[in-house]
């Protein structure tokens, strides 16, 4: 079976740090790793909201999420000679760290026990997804190409990427088999990867 | 072939992976097959570009005071040089240089003191000038030459419900105190304090509904300033005493508190 993504070219990267390129916050990140403190304000002023906005969307109380940013960004100032940029944009690295953190805390909290059954009577929140997600110019490509997806595709995505569950309760909140849902998520990553525009 | 069964069973993980939509267990798994897939991480890069970008539509606007206490504690926070690069890799955070060994006089004492020593003047200094506001250019000065700090101290000092306390002591010396309950820790320093016969020594205490329990003795200061001192462990009702006892140290007070905060 192809794998998807091996084939692709490796010099021939687009940005998925917004409008400005990548090398502008690799710069950065490299002067904050020198400890730079006017660089790691401009690192928080660029990152922090994303963070934030996807720490929130997991956690979803405000005092956690406000917790747990503070940690991530605190992380990215403590490791940020860690950051090694052959693997992947500034963004992806922040953002990965926050959303794992995220996770990490949401299922520290509830056994995972308690949660499979709570989330069986949780709403697909696709709509409120989709609205929060409804402005500006990269939100709209976002929700473009959530759009171009499956319905299965899409809700598994918004379910484990925006709130944080494991592929197991997805499963269980769709009714269908893990085994789809586990395809179905690469599925979905890969179609918005190349709707996207990244290519890595 | 099982090892291909295997090994395929691993690699439908990748997605969910890149979403964090898998248990612990199962992460452990998939990065064990993944330390021997040089594809499976090129692709992983690629799905995360993507999920950042999912995540960055949803950016929000930010808590007011949050800039300011991450700036603060990263301030106060010690960076990573490249050459740990690895072991913090695998999880292996540097420990805080901890120099419990010489503040506790036997190992049978409960561990809930640490000094913030790391490299140790540099540190206490830092965790001084925040804690007592000084904030001379000669301090500064250390501080960036040593880039030392010490991450408990700012976990304390950078909490949301952090609160000082400043009490004087009686034979003179002050004593500050930052404490946060939401970290069930506090932060001690004290200044000044009247230097005690050799055979005594000052020691610290919680106590409150779960007991007294002697946290340590105080360390000799260095011009007269001791600490920054990192008291965990901190319960709802406790008080922060302090007492000299014999230099061994004693299991419960054997003089009149000297200091009694309620915390």
């Amino acid at each position: 079976m192809r794998a998807f993504g091996s084939q692709e070219p490796q010099g021939r990267r687009r940005p998925a740090d917004g409008a400005r390129p990548r090398d502008d916050l690799e710069a950065q990140i490299g002067l904050v790793a020198r400890g730079d403190g006017a660089a790691f304000d401009a690192l928080y002023e660029r990152l922090a909201p994303s963070v934030f906005g996807v720490v929130k969307g997991v956690i979803r109380d405000p005092a956690q999420s406000e917790e747990v940013t503070q940690e991530v960004l605190l992380e990215v100032w403590r490791t940020a000679a860690k950051f090694a940029p052959g693997r992947g944009s500034v963004t992806a690295w922040v953002m990965t760290m926050a959303h794992r953190r995220a996770v990490d805390r949401v299922r520290s909290v509830q056994k995972e026990a308690e949660r499979e059954r709570r989330v069986a009577t949780e709403e697909v929140p696709y709509d409120e997804v989709t609205e929060a997600v409804e402005s500006s110019l990269e939100r709209e490509r976002v929700r473009r190409c959530l759009n171009s997806l499956t319905d299965v595709q899409r809700e598994s995505l918004i379910l484990a990427y925006y709130r944080g569950h494991t592929y197991s309760q997805v499963a269980g909140l769709l009714g269908v088999p893990t085994g789809t849902v586990k395809t179905r998520m690469r599925d979905a990553l890969i179609r918005m990867r190349d709707c996207l525009g990244v290519d890595e | 072939m099982k090892l291909i069964s295997r090994r395929t069973d691993a690699h439908t993980l990748i997605g969910a992976y890149a979403m964090d939509a898998i248990t612990a267990r199962d992460r452990e798994r998939f990065e064990r097959h993944l330390a021997g897939c040089e594809e499976c991480a090129r692709e992983i890069a690629g799905l995360r570009e993507a999920t950042a970008m999912l995540g960055a539509a949803t950016a929000r606007p930010l808590p007011a005071g949050l800039k300011e206490r991450v700036m603060t504690a990263a301030e106060v926070t010690r960076q990573q040089p490249p050459a740990e690069e690895q072991a913090a890799r695998t999880g292996t955070r540097a420990a805080p240089r901890d120099i419990t060994g010489t503040w506790f006089r036997s190992l049978a004492w409960p561990g809930r003191l640490t000094l913030a020593a790391g490299t140790a003047a540099a540190a206490a200094v830092l965790a001084i000038a925040v804690v007592f506001g000084v904030t001379n250019g000669n301090m500064r000065q250390q501080l960036n030459q040593a880039q030392a700090s010490s991450r408990q101290i700012a976990v304390v000092l950078t909490a949301q419900d952090a609160h000082m306390m400043t009490r004087a002591m009686p034979n003179g010396g002050t004593v500050r105190i930052v404490v946060s309950k939401t970290r069930h820790a506090l932060v001690f320093t004290a200044k000044g304090l009247r230097p005690l016969p050799a055979s005594q020594e000052y020691e610290l205490w919680l106590t409150g509904p779960a007991g007294t329990r002697s946290i340590g003795m105080l360390p000799a200061g260095s011009d007269g300033v001791i600490g920054p001192v990192v008291v965990s462990g901190v319960r709802a009702g406790d008080h922060l005493a302090l007492t000299d006892e014999p230099a061994r140290g004693t299991a419960r007070p054997t003089t009149p508190m000297m200091l009694d905060v309620a915390l």
